[in-house]
């Protein structure tokens, strides 16, 4: 008889406890990293009556979560990819806004200073066109420099945040490693029994650090989680935490790497490929980086192009062309873990060949260099000695050794990198621009012959000889002599080659014609440098010469725009990935409120039928005592 | 799949905001009237958009400098046409100083106003453009080309020409230098030029050159011939050295033929007048005008009398028919040049337009695909925000 007090007891322990199980799922219905939490009911050990055994009620056996570890790793591997994505979008949606649809107003600027050459060339005497030019050439090299800059203010934010995301994933490793040492005490006190709320707790931080950097877990068997990153670095194993550090990179020291107390300060930029984190890398090398590059290819192509041609002319005061702009700096950095005293120079070859890679330079002994092309990583073949009268050439650069190298020891070469930054206009005194043509040519008026000459084109302005007078004398209609030396035989094209200019006869000279190259001082109607320089605008000067740098500027904005647009689409992607991982995780383990109510509608009545029972149990009893009392009273 | 009360936020709220951004989107196209803003919205239109744009600021441009070079041909047209005039004056003036009939005295005062022409022509090649640029001047356009001397004038310039670009690929002379409008020029008629007697032994007898031409240019072989009497009706050819090549007879007014040349002499000359035929040079016209000055100022008073005069002034005339010849070829070539001017700006003009096609139909706005999508999303949004709220409502709480 004393049965029913026992079971009906167990029951309304059993669904008072169920009930509150019910009502925390309800409490925690949005709480983030919360799993529904479930009671296990099972069936009281039975005694024995006789030949049939009773049961002596219900027991609560444990309360577990709703919780996959499948479901929950599929979400944390998502969301390192997302968080690379998402913070990579951040950067090229930024840049994207940047270069715009004019380059960073790069490609108007440009549009002026070409179109103020021709304004030179159409009044070539007009100080007003010369100033109008000085000032274009301005434009472009402020918006370069402001483009530049801007870039180089998103590298200075990547920095910041490298090291607010490792600051933080520390916090939260340190915070997992706690959890880890309570849940081992906790489970070992309850007998193995999960605390939840705990576990719960480290899932959702576990999920938080997959968002800033990808990891791998394992669990061990006292309940405690290890967490790893990269290529295996410990994060965290057990109690014990392995800190992230940022450290300078070891050729720019104004670039954070991120390393490890337990990798030897080797750079792990490499192995945090995912979360924020590798988006962070990603977007300093993959987006940053080469828009920078490419910026200082079109500065570098511009600054080339324009100080060439000065120097092909005369400026106002009859003297050759002085630069317009500051000539390109290619930059080559030794690595701070030299330990040689190597030191390398650089300067542009060949505008033609330049890429917008950077190249690592390493030293192999012997004499031997290697040059690696750090975009693609391929070797590329190296020809000279890299002496000052035989440089070491490839990718349009020369580069110039002092010192002693070490066997090992390596040098940074960016050739555009610092060019977009640093290109200033020179030329300040309107007189200065060369409009006219260096030399003039001219026929002597007493020439019978039916003979013509153009006025003459500069083909190479450093040779030393260009401004000598020069007299080319007609021996008969098909040869000549040039200041009286050899003879020389009129080739059919009509074009004579000397002291670094080109002529063209055209028609037949009559023997003792004569024609004379000189110095084009004097001739400040000339506008010939003025028109080659405007027609600049169009001629390929990159790409061994195929690409304009007004081509580059739209190169350059449709590369970053395929780059943005790639980014956002595989972002939008990843979110989609994304949200169907978080809603299977919601899935599985979130609280549906409906169901609960049901719960405790079901709970409610168990728990009313057990106290009935009680009732009835109570009433059974009394039963017994009254006729007890009847038969005895 | 079990729906839990977190899910459907979660997914409420990723989709409220990929509307919101599309709608953010389409509202900011139709605010900027561009189908894009950033070039990832568009990478290879907005490319070809910068590039079209540099062509049209090119082709814009390349219209300034036609206009430009348009302004200073004007000038130099104008100058060109002047030029002609004052040549056809000259030769006015030469014509009627050779009429037989003027007096020295008129010579003279002929040749005073052959001066004030020299002056004139002077100053047109001089001229200056609205920049204050020597037109005649060659590249060196801020000297004075010329300055007058004792035999002619002194060109100061050089023989550059300055070239506009008004095309891809196409330029135009914007000018003409005074060496090729004024110097040279050749004498006689343009191949060979015949002179009476030599500076030493003038001709005494009254033979006068009149028209000369090349009558068979394969014959002639630019080497310098003399005709010289032997009598008042006899002529022998001599060639540059001396020797006797052919002889002929005489006749006042006929024709000598010799080399593929053609020569008319008329009037008396005497035994040993000399008639010396050479191949043309270059004159300045400047020096052709002092010619004539010296030669009017000279009068009948120098050498060979009103023969050497009648001489001077046919030579000087033959030399400014050249003058002229040159001059209004020129002006044709600067004709040319501004009918391609005008060409090229009728051209450009609808590559302008082409262009500016090309980039509205990359970067320009479909109004009505635009409105149309605007108004499709925000239905879209408008009946998300309806559904959340319906299925917000249902929970089994309320009925307890």
């Amino acid at each position: 008889m004393s049965d029913v007090f026992g079971i009906s007891v167990s029951a309304l322990q059993a669904f008072q406890q169920a009930i509150n199980v019910t009502s925390n799922n309800v409490a925690n219905a949005s709480t983030p990293g919360y799993d529904d939490e479930s009671i296990v009911l099972s069936e009281a050990l039975p005694q024995a009556d006789g030949l049939a055994t009773i049961g002596s009620g219900v027991a609560v056996s444990g309360i577990t979560r709703a919780f996959s570890q499948a479901a929950a790793n599929q979400l944390n591997t998502s969301q390192s990819t997302l968080g690379q994505l998402t913070s990579l979008q951040s950067y090229t949606t930024q840049i994207d806004n940047l270069i715009g649809t004019t380059g960073g107003g790069l490609s108007t600027a440009l549009t002026s200073y070409y179109s103020a050459w021709s304004n030179v060339a159409n009044d070539p005497t007009s100080t007003a066109s010369r100033q109008a030019l000085i000032s274009a050439a301005q434009g472009v090299a402020s918006s370069l420099q402001s483009t530049a800059s801007q870039l180089n203010g998103l590298n200075s934010d990547v920095n910041t945040r490298i090291t607010g995301d490792v600051t933080q994933i520390n916090s939260i490793a340190q915070s997992i490693s706690t959890l880890n040492n309570q849940i081992s005490v906790t489970q070992g006190e309850s007998g193995g029994q999960a605390p939840n709320a705990l576990l719960d707790q480290r899932d959702q931080l576990v999920s938080t650090l997959s968002g800033l950097v990808g990891v791998t877990t394992t669990s061990n068997s006292d309940g405690s989680l290890n967490v790893f990153v990269g290529n295996g670095q410990p994060l965290v194993v057990g109690g014990q935490v392995t800190q992230l550090t940022t450290v300078q990179d070891q050729y720019d020291a104004a670039q954070l790497d991120v390393s490890s107390t337990s990798a030897n300060g080797a750079v792990l930029n490499n192995e945090l490929t995912s979360g924020d984190l590798g988006g962070l890398f990603a977007a300093r090398t993959q987006a940053i980086n080469p828009a920078l590059n490419q910026l200082g290819q079109v500065a570098t192509a511009l600054s080339t192009q324009a100080n060439t041609q000065q120097s092909a002319g005369l400026d106002l005061t009859g003297a050759i062309g002085a630069p317009i702009f500051s000539s390109a700096t290619p930059t080559a950095t030794p690595s701070a873990k030299n330990t040689g005293t190597g030191s390398a120079t650089v300067a542009i070859s060949n505008v033609g060949a330049l890429t917008a890679d950077n190249y690592l330079l390493t030293y192999k002994g012997a004499g031997v260099y290697t040059l690696t092309d750090t975009t693609s990583g391929a070797n590329v073949a190296l020809t000279g000695a890299g002496t000052a009268l035989n440089p070491l050439t490839a990718a349009g650069l020369s580069i110039t050794l002092a010192g002693a190298p070490a066997t090992n020891d390596t040098f940074l070469i960016q050739p555009t990198a610092s060019t977009a930054s640093n290109l200033k206009v020179v030329l300040t005194n309107p007189s200065q621009v060369a409009a006219a043509g260096a030399i003039t040519a001219s026929a002597a008026t007493t020439n019978t012959g039916s003979a013509t000459i153009n006025t003459g084109t500069v083909t190479n302005p450093a040779n030393p000889a260009l401004l000598t007078p020069a007299s080319i004398l007609f021996t008969s209609p098909t040869t000549y002599t040039i200041n009286g030396g050899a003879a020389a035989t009129l080739p059919a094209s009509g074009k004579i080659d000397a002291n670094g200019w080109e002529v063209q006869i055209t028609g037949t000279p009559a023997t003792g014609d004569t024609f004379h190259v000189a110095s084009n001082t004097g001739g400040t109607g000339d506008n010939r440098n003025a028109l080659a320089s405007a027609a600049q605008q169009t001629l390929g000067v990159l790409n061994s010469g195929t690409t304009s740098a007004t081509g580059a500027v739209s190169a350059l904005i449709t590369g970053i725009g395929s780059q943005a647009s790639q980014v956002n689409t595989a972002q939008t992607a990843q979110t989609a990935v994304n949200t169907a991982a978080s809603n299977n995780v919601q899935s599985v383990s979130g609280v549906n409120l409906d169901q609960e109510a049901a719960n405790l509608l079901q709970w409610q009545q168990a728990y009313q039928a057990a106290a009935q029972a009680l009732t009835i149990g109570n009433s059974l009893f009394t039963t017994l005592i009254d006729s007890v009392n009847g038969t005895y009273s | 799949m079990r729906i839990t009360d977190g899910l459907s936020q979660n997914q409420f709220l990723t989709s409220i905001q990929a509307l919101e951004s599309s709608l953010s989107q389409t509202q900011n196209e139709i605010s900027s009237n561009q189908s894009f803003s950033t070039p990832s919205q568009n990478p290879i239109g907005a490319g070809e958009v910068n590039d079209y744009n540099q062509a049209l600021a090119q082709s814009q441009q390349f219209d300034t400098n036609a206009n430009s070079a348009k302004t200073n041909l004007t000038t130099e047209d104008t100058a060109l046409t002047n030029l002609q005039s004052q040549l056809q004056s000259l030769r006015s003036l030469a014509l009627e100083a050779n009429s037989g009939t003027a007096s020295n005295a008129n010579l003279s005062s002929i040749a005073t106003q052959v001066t004030q022409i020299q002056n004139s022509l002077l100053s047109l090649a001089n001229t200056q453009n609205g920049n204050g640029e020597y037109i005649f001047g060659g590249y060196s356009t801020q000297t004075q080309p010329f300055t007058l001397n004792a035999t002619g004038a002194t060109y100061n310039g050089d023989q550059g020409q300055r070239q506009v670009q008004i095309a891809a690929g196409q330029t135009v002379a914007d000018g003409d230098n005074g060496e090729a409008v004024f110097n040279q020029i050749k004498t006689g008629n343009g191949t060979f030029t015949v002179t009476a007697g030599t500076a030493n032994t003038p001709n005494t007898g009254t033979g006068v050159v009149g028209a000369t031409t090349v009558s068979n240019p394969a014959a002639y072989d630019g080497q310098p011939f003399s005709i010289v009497f032997t009598s008042p009706t006899a002529y022998n050819i001599e060639n540059g050295a001396g020797t006797v090549q052919t002889s002929g007879t005489y006749t006042s007014g006929g024709t000598i033929a010799y080399d593929g040349t053609q020569v008319t002499l008329s009037g008396a000359p005497v035994t040993n007048d000399s008639f010396a035929v050479t191949p043309s040079t270059n004159q300045s016209l400047f020096t052709t005008v002092q010619n004539l000055v010296n030669a009017l100022q000279t009068g009948t008073s120098g050498a060979n009398g009103k023969t050497g005069l009648s001489n001077s002034i046919a030579t000087a005339i033959n030399n400014i028919d050249q003058a002229l010849a040159q001059a209004s070829n020129v002006q044709s070539s600067v004709g040319g040049r501004l009918n391609t001017i005008t060409t090229q700006l009728s051209a450009s003009s609808s590559q302008q337009t082409q262009l500016q096609s090309s980039i509205a139909s990359i970067q320009g706005l479909n109004y009505a695909a635009a409105i149309t999508t605007l108004d499709q999303q925000n239905t879209t949004l408008s009946a998300a925000l309806q559904a959340y709220t319906v299925t917000q409502g249902l929970s089994l709480f309320k009925y307890l």
